[in-house]
């Protein structure tokens, strides 16, 4: 068994952790400051991280297998047609699929996935924005002591398992 | 030398890249830094092990919900970024106990909005930072999730406007 992405993982997220708590930064309160104050402070984080990530997978691309299925909306499709032939799907992929990682991840319709895409992306928005920072913020929060911010991570995790039980299932109903 | 959120910013999207490219976090692909779905993985790692019954039963083995890359050994970025964060604010001096200032973000809705920032995350398939991520690995859909990100910021702050 491969334990080298949890090793990794622990040591990303130490950097991350200390680089966060020093920056104070937040992708959600980025974007609430600028509507706000017009603070611009928060959301140069959001636009280097962007960049750095974008020219990160450009460089990488050359250098590491792993990276093959780059620009997504061009090579993802292969990806999709080879998991349907194994299910025995018949559909032509589109651009507009995501990466894996939604509840219905397999499902042929890409109109599926943008609704998905709008409703998470707004109910996202507007609850960070009313809990007061992203999910790493909130963490970051948590180590510096603050209570409320411990008890949104026991939401936070109670919430996946609610998801997985109840949410994903009814989705998956709902869109079959 | 004083760190900028820009510096952070950039620091950690070249973290995720590198990631995926060198630490084998993969698949799913655009997996390198991610909160919730991280979080994800933890609880139903642990979940599935306490109870197997949580973890749906396929053919005799354990199946848990979330991202392939954790079916043997979860993801641990959420206990690096507690520690981290911990050393950071116990080495500047910043920790302290204390509860957020405004009215509505006391801890008992604060319980509640964690889950449903987490069922929202789940829906669309990351939080904010691999909805960062998914859209520098130019995927289509991520970049409508992060314009309604920014619709529902936007919204936020009309109602933190009426709160306040």
């Amino acid at each position: 068994m491969d334990l080298l992405p949890p090793i990794a993982t622990v040591f990303l997220g130490l950097i991350m952790g200390y680089l966060g708590q020093r920056a104070r930064m937040c992708f959600v309160g980025g974007m609430r400051d600028y509507y706000l104050v017009k603070d611009t402070y928060l959301i140069k984080g959001l636009f280097a991280f962007l960049v750095c990530a974008l020219a990160g997978f450009i460089l990488f691309q050359f250098v590491s297998p792993a990276i093959k299925t780059f620009p997504w909306f061009l090579n993802g499709g292969a990806v999709f047609a080879k998991k349907w032939a194994a299910m025995g799907v018949a559909a032509d992929p589109s651009s507009l699929l995501p990466v894996p990682g939604d509840p219905i991840t397999w499902c042929p319709k890409a109109g599926a996935h943008i609704i998905l895409a709008v409703l998470g992306g707004f109910g996202l928005g507007f609850f960070s924005c009313i809990a007061g920072g992203c999910p790493f913020r909130q963490h970051i929060m948590a180590a510096e002591g603050s209570r409320s911010a411990i008890v949104y991570l026991v939401g936070f995790a109670l919430g996946a398992i609610i998801f997985h039980r109840f949410v994903a299932p009814s989705i998956k109903a709902v869109l079959s | 030398m004083r760190m900028t959120a820009a510096m952070a910013g950039g620091i950690f999207g070249l973290l995720g890249a590198a990631g995926q490219a060198f630490f084998h976090v993969i698949p799913p692909p655009a997996y390198g830094i991610c909160i919730a779905c991280h979080m994800r993985d933890l609880v139903n790692w642990i979940a599935a092990h306490i109870f197997p019954i949580y973890g749906l039963k396929a053919g005799g083995a354990i199946v848990i919900p979330g991202g392939p890359v954790s079916y043997n050994f979860p993801l641990l970025t959420i206990i690096g970024i507690l520690i981290g964060a911990v050393i950071a604010a116990r080495v500047n001096k910043e920790f302290k106990w204390k509860v957020m200032r405004v009215w509505w973000q006391k801890p008992w809705a604060e319980f509640f909005l964690g889950m449903l920032v987490m069922i929202s995350a789940l829906t669309f398939g990351g939080c904010p930072i691999r909805t960062a991520l998914k859209t520098a690995y130019l995927d289509i859909t991520a970049v409508i999730g992060l314009i309604m990100i920014g619709v529902g910021v936007f919204a936020g702050c009309q109602v933190l406007r009426k709160l306040t």
